[in-house]
């Protein structure tokens, strides 16, 4: 398992409280019990705080439409993470 | 300029013709420059006929211009301050151009009288264009908006399909479309598809919309000028409580039923804006369903600014807080809908709701947990009893958007409660 997955499966652990998560790419919001609007807010700060990465509004906003699950959630700390190195 | 400005009607036999002509030759034009000219030649005619005088045209221009500028200074040159600054003068503006009333103290009394500057100046979709406005500086400012054109801000400000009312698109999602405008409608089922629904909103917006807002409005005026009360009232205010809703989601929905058939004619897609809004089981479930783009809007641009700093900050005691954010949220959706105090009542109360569906959430995974919430919600008994409630919430908060006297309102709701309870309050 990736470094950038490991420690993103930490957060989600942490945020929505519950020690078996365990992220694959196509899960999505439906997959994981409380993860709504407000949550997703808290999951975009502690990820934001953990890579000490930014989001965008848009990109927050995003995260939650359709066809987007951990797999594009993943890509984009990727993206970012390769910008700041 | 149009001196005889009218209200720009979609679901008109006129609109309606000129779309389907338009949209048969549109994809004819050998090239996209063209469809994109063409489009706009459509816009500058919607505009024609919804622009009183100049000075409007005036004001409308330096709104969209500064605004214009403004993203490109803030995609170079990022400043928090700067973004704010123009914010704030541009909703200033907004308040000022709609004369609502908390201003009138400040402004000189002359522009007050007669509405002397509701006159002077009138821009139809001004409330749409402001929300996109701050969406595509707010989100220049974050280096989300990849390239911007005067050419294409314009016309995605203008869009003759969704100055009225909307749906808020992103512009993004407008710039790429436009830069291409491909026929979005693959094969003929499609297109009849898209027939069919540009026919279902002109019946929802046409047909539908006007009965129930004819009961509703007959009846209201009578049961509150002649003070109805007793089991006449009983039996009338349940046609006014519930015709509204069902006439203002017709009108609503039916319109975006056209606008987005008719934009999907020209190779477009607008973001979709209802999803059986009367299945919302809270406040907050139904503004996830019922105007979506607008929802969405506040979600991002009102409630995340005022929450995330606190998440940032109090990561254990923002949640528990966000209920203060929802309200807060709410009021100021609310008051945008409108310069007079029903909107502000109205946006109270879906604060209040939005509030209190998130507390009791929370009281329930405080007693219960995540899994325990889950469970829930499952429940059909509870789905059921949530989306009644929600309902008949919704029908209660429209009776002050419906613009009714405030006081009327309340003398209504006294009514009820004293005629089934036999106690007067």
């Amino acid at each position: 398992m990736s470094d950038v997955r490991m420690q993103a499966q930490e957060v989600f652990r942490q945020v929505f409280d519950d020690p078996e998560i365990v992220l694959c790419d196509e899960m999505t919001a439906d997959d994981i019990p409380g993860w709504d609007s407000l949550t997703h807010i808290n999951l975009m700060v502690a990820t934001e705080k953990r890579f000490k990465i930014k989001f965008a509004t848009a990109e927050i906003s995003k995260m939650k439409e359709e066809g987007q699950n951990v797999g594009t959630f993943l890509a984009l700390i990727g993206k970012k993470l390769a910008r700041t190195s | 300029m149009n001196p005889s400005a009218i209200d720009f009607n979609v679901s008109e036999v006129e609109f309606i013709v000129a779309v389907l002509l338009a949209a048969a030759i549109f994809f004819w034009l050998p090239a996209v420059r063209l469809r994109q000219l063409l489009w706009a030649c459509g816009n500058l005619f919607v505009l024609w006929l919804v622009l009183p005088n100049t000075q409007s045209l005036a004001v409308l221009a330096v709104f969209l211009g500064s605004g214009y500028l403004m993203a490109r200074v803030l995609r170079i040159w990022p400043s928090g301050w700067l973004l704010a600054s123009y914010i704030a003068l541009l909703v200033v503006a907004f308040l000022v151009l709609k004369q609502y009333a908390v201003l009138d103290w400040v402004l000189p009394r002359i522009l007050i009288r007669d509405n002397v500057l509701l006159h002077l100046v009138r821009i139809t979709g001004l409330s749409y264009m402001l929300f996109r406005q701050i969406h595509v500086l707010v989100d220049a400012a974050q280096g989300q908006v990849a390239r911007i054109s005067f050419w294409s801000y314009v016309n995605y400000q203008l869009n003759l399909f969704a100055i009225l009312a909307g749906p808020i698109q992103r512009y993004q999602d407008f710039d790429e479309q436009w830069q291409t405008l491909q026929p979005v409608l693959a094969n003929p089922d499609d297109l009849l598809r898209n027939c069919l629904r540009l026919l279902v909103g002109v019946v929802k917006i046409a047909l539908i919309a006007p009965l129930f807002y004819k009961g509703w409005d007959e009846l209201q005026v009578s049961l509150v000028n002649a003070r109805v009360t007793g089991w006449k009232f009983l039996v009338e205010f349940p046609v006014v409580f519930y015709a509204y809703p069902v006439y203002l989601y017709c009108n609503f929905a039916g319109y975006c039923d056209i606008v987005i058939a008719a934009n999907r004619f020209f190779g477009m897609k607008l973001p979709e804006n209802f999803n059986r809004p009367w299945l919302a089981r809270n406040v907050l479930d139904f503004w996830t369903r019922w105007h979506i783009t607008l929802g969405l809007w506040i979600r991002d641009y009102l409630f995340m600014p005022m929450y995330k700093p606190m998440v940032e900050r109090w990561p254990k005691r923002a949640q528990s807080l966000a209920w203060i954010f929802y309200f807060l949220a709410f009021v100021v959706a609310g008051a945008w809908h409108g310069s007079t105090a029903n909107f502000l009542i109205y946006g109270a109360m879906q604060g209040l709701g939005a509030s209190v569906a998130k507390i009791y959430e929370n009281a329930i995974i405080a007693a219960r947990g995540r899994n325990g919430l889950k469970t829930y919600l499952k429940s059909s008994k509870v789905r059921f009893a949530a989306i009644l409630l929600n309902f008949h919430f919704q029908c209660l908060t429209l009776m002050f958007f419906s613009q009714v006297d405030c006081r009327d309102a309340w003398w209504m709701l006294r009514g009820l409660f004293a005629a089934s309870t036999g106690y007067k309050v």
